[in-house]
């Protein structure tokens, strides 16, 4: 790449760097430093608000006019202050979702998708606004007005008239914090789902780690304008103290893939494979082979070193203890149990229960506190994974 | 009666001439004015909100002295067209397009502004330029206030009185608007006339205003839905 590459923090691995920046912007009251490599995965920018996360997305997408320094897309300069290049929005192939959608209210969702796919040439188009309907399951909604849509729906439809465009990276700036948990549990799936089916390379902006464990390859960590880790997600849970900011901000779920083979027209809880687990959960009507997210928050799990007996939760899943992340006053305890469920634990109990690295432990979950979800309309059952 | 029906034909023609000429222009100011910051902005902010601080009668006559016989412009007219600007129909409309200017461009900067500029930097990530995102999202979300700025801009051209009388003179026939009108029966004693153009005067403004604020009202609406 650029002769500026060498040196610049990097997790790409051995894949060429799609997106490489090295910049500093200047504000009256704040500035923001920060360099990097940014692979074909889904890097998330990480950090509390106010760190500098949305000022970086916008110097890369030239809403935000940098100091100094440069940005680069594949072999595409986007700005450098010493070659005196600055690509004006329009011209740098970028998509960008935002937090509220900003959808155009004056027309209809075809209207909206179809906006920048005119603009855009047509050699190089390679997504068809129909074919991103169908992806995102929007197909239905084409001639609705934006103030018909439900938050959910929104999101899916600013990433429809985004992705429209056949941008050569997409920036999501907090695309969930409008949405409840439920409705990111799905978004977080169609996410993935555009990731892998379009090789989309995507950076996502979050101050939740919970979206970045669940949605991100790579994570770099901003605070007060300046990068304080690059690292893979889980990781990064050492160096982010848990529990120190707004614990819901903070909350890890685990929000997993998953198949119903039980389920009961009574509507009582019937049972959800997940991986090679098997969770007892309210499956509601859903019928024998149905695709499903299932969402179970990490606090909401409960760890023991023995098989507990003469309990009323319903789910009781033995595994391996697989990590233990962070160094606040609250761990994550990623355990194996056929599925890697994450459990929220208090330091002092770790050390009470002796909890380390391969020991057996048994996790503990009331169904009632499992959201069983419609699963985002997955094509990985066509074989692409 | 005929008369009074030419008399307002042509002063309705005189505003219409009059917002054909501040659409545009207001409009952009309105856009620097609500999008743009640059060096010198105050000074374009106070140029457009003078004439509705000065004497009507002081606009006209600088008008007279920037558009006779002797400035540029009305010698590049003569030159081209062989005839003055003053004392026309044309000078008429550009004393109430004067006049009218500052109403309506307060109308559309507030109406520019009132648009989410989120949707215009989302259309600009989109690939549309600045003028396709003015054109196919500011415009379109602000037209109510738009047109509310045209209905008070026409009314406020269609009562000019002031500017108008110096610069176009009140010529029956050629320049006599229903204001200039009023004022000679008004001088002639001619009582039952002068109502004759009020009741007209009152029916136009009435039909304007109701539809500004009724515009106004929806326009109100319309974002308040949009910001959810």
């Amino acid at each position: 790449m650029m002769p500026e590459a060498a040196g610049l923090p990097t997790l790409t691995g051995d894949s060429e760097p799609v997106l490489e920046f090295d910049l500093r912007v200047d504000r009256a009251d704040f500035s923001l430093q920060a360099a990097g490599q940014f692979g074909p995965g889904i890097t998330a920018v990480f950090g509390p608000s106010g760190a500098g996360k949305s000022t970086l997305l916008g110097a890369i997408a030239g809403s935000v006019s940098p100091a100094s320094g440069h940005i680069a897309l594949f072999d595409r300069m986007l700005y450098s202050s010493a070659h005196n290049v600055n690509l004006s929005p329009e011209r740098r192939r970028v998509g960008f979702v935002y937090q509220d959608a900003a959808l155009f209210p004056h027309m209809s969702v075809q209207s909206n998708i179809e906006y920048g796919y005119r603009l855009t040439p047509s050699d190089r188009r390679r997504l068809k606004p129909n074919d991103l309907a169908d992806l995102l399951a929007i197909s239905h909604l084409l001639q609705r007005r934006p103030a018909e849509l439900s938050g959910g729906e929104k999101q899916r439809v600013a990433l429809a008239r985004t992705l429209a465009t056949s941008p050569e990276l997409l920036l999501l700036d907090e695309p969930m914090s409008a949405l409840d948990i439920r409705l990111r549990g799905i978004v977080i799936g169609y996410l993935r789902l555009v990731h892998r089916e379009l090789a989309m390379p995507m950076v996502y902006v979050s101050h939740s780690i919970s979206e970045v464990l669940a949605i991100a390859d790579a994570a770099m960590v901003l605070d007060n304008g300046r990068v304080t880790a690059f690292d893979a997600p889980r990781r990064l849970l050492n160096r982010v103290s848990v529990g120190e900011n707004d614990a819901s901000d903070f909350a890890v779920d685990n929000i997993l893939e998953g198949q119903i083979v039980e389920s009961h027209t009574s509507g009582a809880a019937g049972k959800v494979r997940i991986g090679s687990a098997l969770i007892t959960a309210p499956t509601g009507h859903r019928e024998f082979g149905e695709k499903v997210v299932v969402a179970i928050g990490s606090q909401e799990i409960i760890v023991a070193t023995e098989r507990p007996s003469g309990i009323s939760a319903r789910n009781v899943l033995g595994g391996a203890i697989k990590s233990i992340d962070g160094d606040g006053p609250t761990r994550i305890v990623t355990v194996d149990c056929g599925a890697d469920l994450m459990a929220e634990v208090t330091a002092a109990a770790i050390v009470e229960l002796g909890l380390e690295t391969g020991k057996q432990v048994y996790l503990v979950v009331k169904s009632s506190s499992i959201t069983v979800m419609d699963a985002f309309r997955d094509q990985s059952a066509t074989g692409a994974r | 009666m005929n008369s009074d029906l030419s008399i307002v034909l042509l002063s309705l023609q005189i505003a219409g001439l009059a917002m054909a000429l501040v659409i545009p222009l207001g409009i952009a100011t309105a856009w620097l004015l609500a999008r743009r910051n640059f060096r010198g902005k105050f000074i374009l902010e106070a140029a457009t909100t003078l004439p509705l601080a000065l004497p009507p009668v002081l606009v006209g006559f600088v008008l007279l002295w920037a558009t006779g016989g002797n400035s540029w412009p009305g010698r590049a007219v003569n030159s081209l067209f062989g005839v003055d600007i003053v004392f026309t129909w044309v000078a008429a409309a550009i004393a109430a397009a004067v006049v009218a200017f500052p109403l309506s461009v307060r109308a559309f900067t507030s109406a520019i502004a009132g648009v989410d500029s989120r949707l215009e930097v989302a259309a600009r990530g989109l690939g549309a330029g600045p003028l396709r995102v003015f054109f196919t999202i500011t415009l379109p979300l602000a037209y109510r206030g738009v047109l509310a700025g045209v209905l008070l801009g026409f009314v406020r051209a269609f009562s000019e009185f002031g500017a108008t009388i110096v610069i176009a003179g009140n010529i029956p026939g050629r320049t006599q608007t229903v204001p200039s009108a009023i004022f000679t029966r008004i001088s002639t004693g001619d009582d039952a006339a002068v109502w004759r153009l009020a009741i007209v005067s009152v029916v136009i403004a009435i039909a304007a205003l109701g539809a500004h604020n009724y515009l106004l009202r929806r326009s109100g609406d319309e974002s308040r839905g949009a910001s959810r």
